[in-house]
């Protein structure tokens, strides 16, 4: 049993200790700046922030005029990070994402092919209602995702760190959508859904957004920064029986597994290791934000919808009798605590 | 031998003490340490490599108060398992005390279990008995520590740390000290120790009531047995059970017998009345039971009337058997008077119980069966080297010294017999009388009778040779009326109950006697 503990004492010059708790008020002062733009959504904001520190990309799912657009521009503003949108449409080509080769002209006049940077080369992007897109372009993003590079007529171009995607799409107008491909919903962190404000939250809202001035969103934190709180992340140690469970919850998701009947009544494939990667890194980075120093199986328990809904592919039968990927994965995680 | 074994390999040549010693701690050793070369997987044993680390004495109040809190789930767990075990012997106890008449071998046993099951229980608690780690796992989940504990333990290997491992353990202690961990875990009463409490009461109870009484639940059952309620409820029930079990006793035993009763009957007839009367004086030396049997095998004989109505000496054997089965109901009467005479002797105070006459009732049955089936076994003939029913004769005394016309009259009964068979039992003396002159130039082709009867185990028919030549054999017709026929054909026998087939049979000759 191994654990990612870390033993170096200090990053970024200050003891780790400190850098934590730095981590947790700096992160809360940015929940406050969202706060001022955002009403609710206390979980989709902790979501985002956590695959920000953790290094990932959200996929958030909601109808229109929830707010997510305005959630990721306000968290750009908040941590004072470059910021970009693109509005997948279906004729939206790779390209366009990217950047691509054009003929430039030098001082001298002598012409020559340089590369022209697409929105790609940013800090947070935005990529709207991103399975309005052709595979082909999406499938231009999974490089970008993974490796934090493009390539373009055989050169890598690196994108600057830190590079965190943000996705929304709709679930509601699926025709003249393009799913996103399995490989590339692993690629995201977390899938977030959005959901419809309560009440007392919607007046809110109409008291905000119908009344005075918009609220200014300051800068709390910079790329540099969030890049050092990465590092403490990884940190945190992890007990054996959390990644035990860790493991066992994602080998539970496998239909291979004859031990759960339910996955492979239900489920066509499983989650893959990325998932579990992702409950630990989210873990870690809850347990700081929470004020402690370990990962907890509460933070393992609160973290696997958004890790793992959108890794399991549930299969016919599953739809047929309507099970969500969401109340799967809840009756898997029940067994294996009754267990 | 095994002990031996494993002392001979620990210490070759010697058996001693000191080398069964260390043989059984090489053993222990080696049982502990599979115990840790378990997988990963398995939590118990992944834990318990923690209590073997060294953990850092920063640490150590906090592992002070978790080997107290083990203490404690220790003793929670025994209490709760002798309790259990305790349970159910008291409910061992009490039942037997209720039934067994002896409870002196039963309290030295359940002593004996009482501290094996203590034993066992005290040495599966202690096998797994949590860990630190495991300890302080319970620890974080009743405190609401989040897991700070366990890691803490979980990295208390590590001396001096700095970073991370440093902030989580001082975090982990700062909060270990604001809970009160002892607390959460008090030595408590097991939740049935109410209902040990009260089974230890009603054990007591019992047993100072059987210090001058009977077991209550046997006498209870025999006190209701007894009882005139009771009584009425099941004697009809018992009556028709015993009824439907003679009825099927008789039928079962019906069908193997029918070869038997075959070649029995022709050599019957084939014989003369002074044969019928040495068989008469033997059949009267024989005991009660076997007289029973002989009126049963005689019931069966009188289904199948063709040779006794085709042969003039068949009446006076049916006298004969008729005076035989009398005996054998007179037996078999005289066996159910017994058991009524005893019943009534006891009174009605001293009935049978229901069990008693059960068993009195199968008793009889059982005995009937295999003396019957051996009696028929004694009376079944093989066929001659004709195939004619009449070889059966070679065993009767006297058979050689039996004149023509006995031997005529036997094979003209055969075949009738076969005649019957054919034309459904059907046969008359005109019919006989015209087989007979044919007999004495042609071989007698017979066939098997009662074939109708037995049509179900028909392979067990005795198979008779059967001549290929057209002409030979005759078949007599003779005017039946559809009764008999029906019960000669057993098709209306299945209905009658055995012991009045006699009597049925009887009306039905009675009445074709008068009318011939």
């Amino acid at each position: 049993m191994t654990s990612s503990v870390g033993t170096e004492g200090q990053t970024g010059g200050q003891p780790l200790g400190q850098q934590a708790e730095f981590l947790a008020e700096k992160m809360a002062e940015v929940r406050r700046e969202i706060s001022k733009a955002i009403v609710g959504q206390a979980e989709v904001v902790e979501g985002v922030l956590i695959a920000l520190l953790a290094g990932g990309h959200v996929l958030l799912e909601g109808a229109p005029g929830l707010g997510k657009t305005m959630l990721v521009r306000t968290l750009a503003q908040a941590v004072a990070l470059k910021y970009s949108r693109i509005q997948f449409t279906p004729d939206l080509m790779p390209a366009d994402v990217i950047g691509t080769s054009v003929v430039q002209e030098n001082g001298d006049g002598r012409k020559s092919l340089g590369f022209q940077p697409g929105p790609i080369f940013t800090n947070l992007l935005l990529a709207d209602e991103i399975n309005r897109a052709t595979p082909k372009t999406q499938s231009a993003l999974l490089e970008a995702m993974q490796e934090k590079q493009v390539t373009v007529a055989h050169t890598s171009h690196l994108l600057e760190e830190p590079f965190f995607v943000m996705a929304t799409q709709n679930p509601l107008e699926m025709e003249g959508t393009y799913p996103l491909p399995e490989a590339q919903l692993d690629r995201f962190l977390f899938k977030l859904r959005v959901p419809y404000p309560g009440r007392e939250d919607l007046h809110d809202i109409l008291d905000r957004t119908t009344q005075g001035t918009p609220a200014i969103v300051s800068p709390v934190v910079n790329g540099t920064q969030i890049l050092e709180m990465r590092k403490v992340v990884r940190t945190v140690p992890v007990a054996p029986h959390v990644q035990e469970h860790v493991v066992k919850l994602t080998m539970a998701t496998h239909p291979e597994n004859r031990e759960n009947l339910l996955a492979s009544k239900y489920i066509r494939y499983g989650s893959s290791p990325r998932g579990a990667q992702t409950l630990i890194l989210g873990g870690k980075v809850r347990a700081l934000l929470d004020g402690r120093y370990n990962v907890s199986m509460e933070d393992i328990r609160a973290l696997m919808l958004p890790a793992l809904r959108h890794r399991i592919i549930l299969n016919f039968e599953a739809q047929a009798d309507g099970r969500t990927p969401d109340d799967l994965l809840e009756e898997i995680a029940g067994k294996l605590c009754a267990k | 031998m095994l002990l031996r074994e494993k002392i001979k390999l620990v210490v070759p040549g010697e058996f001693s003490g000191r080398a069964c010693f260390s043989a059984l701690t090489a053993f222990w050793r080696r049982i502990y340490s599979k115990d840790h070369a378990q997988p990963p997987e398995n939590q118990i044993s992944l834990a318990r490599t923690f209590d073997r680390r060294a953990s850092s004495p920063e640490l150590r109040g906090l592992i002070d108060t978790l080997k107290t809190i083990r203490r404690r789930i220790l003793a929670n767990t025994l209490l709760r398992g002798w309790t259990k075990w305790f349970v159910w012997l008291l409910i061992g106890l009490i039942v037997v005390a209720a039934v067994s008449v002896k409870l002196a071998g039963a309290l030295l046993f359940a002593a004996v279990l009482a501290t094996a099951g203590a034993a066992a229980i005290s040495t599966w608690t202690w096998r797994n008995r949590p860990s630190k780690y495991e300890t302080a796992r319970r620890l974080d989940s009743a405190a609401g520590l989040k897991d700070r504990l366990s890691t803490a333990i979980f990295l208390g290997g590590i001396e001096d740390p700095d970073g991370m491992v440093g902030e989580q353990r001082k975090d982990a202690l700062a909060r270990f000290t604001k809970v009160d961990a002892r607390g959460y875990f008090p030595v408590q009463s097991p939740g049935n120790i109410r209902r040990a409490s009260v089974l230890v009461l009603v054990a007591a109870g019992l047993f100072a009531y059987r210090i001058h009484h009977k077991p209550p639940l046997i006498s209870l059952l025999q006190s209701t047995a007894r009882s005139q309620l009771v009584q009425s409820i099941f004697s009809p029930i018992v009556h028709a059970m015993e009824k439907d079990l003679q009825r099927t006793m008789a039928l079962v035993t019906m069908k193997p017998d029918a070869a038997g009763e075959e070649t029995r009957r022709d050599s019957a007839a084939s014989n003369s009345e002074d044969l019928w009367k040495a068989n008469d004086d033997q059949g009267a030396a024989q005991d009660q039971n076997n007289a029973a049997d002989a009126g049963d095998q005689q019931q069966d004989q009188m289904q199948s009337p063709g040779n006794q109505e085709g042969d003039p000496s068949g009446e006076a054997r049916q006298q004969e058997i008729n005076s035989q089965s009398q005996e054998g109901k007179n037996a078999n009467e005289n066996a159910d008077g017994k058991s009524q005479e005893q019943s009534e002797q006891q009174g009605p105070e001293g009935r049978q119980s229901l069990g008693q006459s059960l068993m009195q009732a199968l008793k009889n049955m059982m005995s009937n069966s295999p003396n019957q089936q051996s009696s028929n076994r004694q009376n079944q003939q093989p066929p001659n080297g004709q195939g004619t029913p009449q070889s059966g004769n070679s065993q009767q005394p006297g058979a050689t010294e039996s004149d023509k016309r006995g031997e005529s009259r036997g094979n003209s009964d055969a075949k009738q017999k076969a005649t019957q068979t054919a034309s459904e039992g059907a046969g008359s003396q005109q019919g006989t009388k015209e087989l007979r002159k044919d007999q004495e130039t042609h071989p007698v082709n017979a066939v098997p009778d009662r074939v109708a009867l037995e049509a179900s185990g028909f392979k067990e028919q005795t198979r008779m040779k059967v001549a290929t030549e057209t002409g030979t054999a005759q078949l007599a017709v003779r005017d039946q009326s559809p009764q008999q026929d029906a019960v000669v054909n057993g098709a209306e026998q299945e209905n009658i109950p055995a012991r009045y087939r006699f009597y049925v049979q009887r009306y039905f000759e009675h009445a074709d006697n008068g009318k011939q």
